[in-house]
């Protein structure tokens, strides 16, 4: 138990008027060095914390209080971790999925929101918050018409401030890129770290598949489109650098495999590989245990892992220690590492969302694409 | 009679204007945006900012240009890049143990002599490595001038001839920021030091490095790891005991009070002078008239208001 909670309920008994001061006087989730305690005030007759942490039980129940409506559970955190998590609530046989009301930080996804549980030590990083002192880039949409789809695809286009078309400039095509922008921040990241020249400025195609089940699973067709259709199309309106060195892939979980797979199909057009939570599912004997949507992602890691081969010049790969993920991650790494390519691999304590790639964005990219930082002083 | 203004980065807010205004210029005024390199000519922003009328001397395409038609001369510089590559990574080699040296003694605590003596002796090895790394490039320039001098190159001659009288007829230079070593390496290859010495300069971050005895680069934030701040070339020495540190609150870790003291002391009797963003600093016959947003990295490694004299 906290120890503000454990001083607090130390009297044995709890009246309304010494919680209500106690819950204004503190700031909820409890954090302390290596743990974290949960609170919940309201009636029920259960109440659980429901986190995706690999390892640990999703559902964890808190403790009641001295019969009071003041419900707790301490749990140890490792000191910089964050992860994500709602509050299930039992009464009468109903359960229902809550936020966390006593905690203002929030995190979204395409699913809804979560509450964050930002362990002892854990600060936003400044680089993805809006600087008004970075000059701010532009996002437009385009139609990219696509022969291997068969259709016009929507995309957007991120240009960096102060775009030139006499320059030319490194490309960056990000999957599930509308999501980057809306839950990773990645225009306001590409905006301060081109301004503070950790990276070039570059050219960022976001693209969003209505399928990506389908298409992010080592789908043929996804390749060609990003080779065949994207590529040509953005080649053509926008000055980019004209070698593999300058472009780049970037994804997280499907959109990390989707990564993977079109550079293994052109290797020869991508350079860099930015993948976050890669979902590179594999089995290493027998059939793998996942939804068999993974079954063309196994049948590609799988071929990969037996015949491994170069298929770009440098790879970034990040993943959550609080993601199954991590496990699949670790394994390709050597696989990687024993080709002649550049791999740099970063365990955050973190689990498998939005704000965990947002928080590795800075040291992936700069580490990919390295900005004229040093010798720069504009 | 020098003069020369000191700016911090002209972005977010640009103070170029009241330079400007505080120099009265009357005549014409000359820029050298060399350090932005293929962006060079992209004048709209700061022909605005300046409010007046500047002719670029367009340093970095003209260099271009040479190297195209007299390519002895692009070879030769070739080859003094790559040593000047080459000596950078033999002086880190060396920089880094110095350094580490000077830091772990730095964080000692107590004040006896014997550990002041070892901090003193410290630094000043670590002085004796920066002078003797200044000594070894100069070498190398000075073998480059020689051997360009043997060279039959009329397009760079006439270039460096036209340049020079260029800056000799202006009534100031602004100098702009950019990439520093491009921006130096373009100022030398028109050799135009002597005359750019007789003018009133304004000139902000790399602008201001290089005007300098030696330029510093450093960076304590950079997301590959810090780095440890490293002399990279002797500077146009234009600009007299005054290290500037451009984007200093962003790249410095003041914070790191060892480290800083070290920075300080490491360079002195020169003063570590951050620029940021709204700084000023007016030189008159390299004495500190005016300053504004301006300070220096003290001795004990703390941010201390830089006095005019």
């Amino acid at each position: 138990m906290s120890r503000a909670l454990k001083s607090f309920s130390s009297g044995g008994s709890l009246a309304p008027e010494s919680i209500d001061r106690f819950m204004q006087q503190n700031r909820f989730p409890l954090v302390e060095p290596g743990r974290v305690t949960f609170v919940f005030r309201g009636q029920a007759d259960e109440v659980l914390l429901r986190s995706w942490i690999s390892g640990l039980n999703t559902s964890q129940p808190l403790e009641r209080l001295f019969e009071s409506d003041l419900w707790a559970l301490t749990m140890e955190l490792p000191d910089m971790s964050r992860f994500e998590y709602k509050f299930e609530v039992v009464n009468s046989g109903q359960r229902q999925l809550v936020l966390d009301e006593l905690n203002p930080v929030l995190a979204h996804d395409p699913y809804g929101a979560n509450s964050v549980c930002q362990g002892f030590g854990y600060k936003r990083p400044r680089w993805t918050m809006h600087d008004p002192g970075a000059r701010s880039g532009s996002v437009s949409s385009l139609k990219v018409d696509s022969r291997s789809f068969q259709q016009v695809r929507d995309i957007k286009l991120y240009l960096p401030a102060r775009f030139r078309r006499s320059r030319t400039y490194p490309l960056l095509i990000v999957h599930d890129g509308f999501d980057y922008l809306r839950f990773a921040d990645l225009n306001i990241v590409l905006d301060n770290l081109i301004e503070r020249l950790e990276i070039p400025a570059m050219i960022v195609a976001l693209i969003q598949s209505p399928d990506r089940l389908a298409e992010y699973t080592g789908n043929v067709g996804h390749a060609r489109f990003l080779a065949e259709d994207l590529l040509p199309a953005i080649s053509a309106k926008f000055p980019l650098l004209d070698d593999r060195k300058s472009r780049g892939l970037v994804g997280a979980s499907l959109g990390a495999v989707a990564s993977l797979h079109a550079a293994s199909r052109y290797p020869a057009l991508f350079g860099q590989l930015l993948l976050q939570s890669g979902s590179f599912a594999f089995s290493d004997l027998g059939h793998h245990n996942r939804d068999p949507i993974f079954d063309p992602v196994v049948r590609f890691v799988n071929d990969y892992r037996s015949e491994p081969y170069k298929l770009a010049e440098k790879i970034y790969m990040s993943c959550g220690i609080y993601e199954s993920l991590i496990y699949e991650n670790r394994s390709l790494l050597p696989v990687f590492q024993d080709l002649d390519m550049e791999v740099l691999f970063e365990e955050a304590r973190d689990a498998h969302n939005w704000e965990n790639w947002r928080d590795r964005l800075r040291q992936g990219l700069s580490w990919l694409f390295p900005g004229p930082l040093w010798m720069v002083y504009e | 009679m020098s003069l020369q203004i000191l700016l911090g980065p002209q972005s977010p807010v640009s103070n170029l204007r009241e330079a400007l205004d505080s120099v009265s210029v009357k005549g014409p005024v000359v820029s050298i945006t060399a350090g932005w390199r293929d962006s060079e000519a992209e004048l709209d922003e700061l022909q605005s900012t300046a409010g007046i009328n500047v002719e670029d001397l367009n340093l970095y395409r003209l260099a271009e240009e040479i190297f195209l038609h007299e390519p002895e001369l692009h070879a030769l510089q070739r080859q003094r890049q790559d040593k000047l590559a080459e000596l950078q990574r033999l002086y880190r080699i060396r920089l880094e143990p110095t350094l580490a040296a000077a830091h772990n003694l730095m964080r000692e605590t107590g004040s006896s002599d014997l550990l002041r003596l070892e901090q003193r002796a410290a630094i000043s090895q670590l002085r004796a490595l920066d002078r003797h790394h200044v000594r070894r490039i100069s070498a190398i320039h000075e073998d480059f001038n020689l051997q360009r001098a043997r060279l039959k190159i009329p397009m760079a001659s006439e270039l460096v001839y036209t340049l020079q009288k260029k800056v000799a007829g202006c009534a100031a230079v602004l100098i702009a920021g950019g990439h520093v070593a491009v921006l130096i390496n373009r100022i030398r290859l028109f050799r135009l030091t002597r005359m750019l010495g007789q003018k009133p300069i304004i000139a902000w971050s790399a602008g201001a490095m290089v005007l300098g005895e030696q330029i510093v680069l450093f960076h304590d934030d950079a997301p590959q790891g810090q780095r440890n701040p490293e002399v990279l070339d002797a500077g146009l020495g234009i600009v007299k005991k005054i290290i500037p540190l451009p984007h200093a609150q962003t790249r410095l870790d003041w914070s790191a009070r060892n480290r800083m003291a070290l920075f300080s002391r490491r360079f002195a009797p020169a003063k570590c002078t951050p620029l940021d963003n709204g700084s000023m600093i007016r030189l008159d016959n390299n004495r500190i008239t005016y300053a504004s947003k301006a300070s220096l990295i003290s001795r004990d490694g703390i941010e201390q208001r830089l006095e005019t004299l």
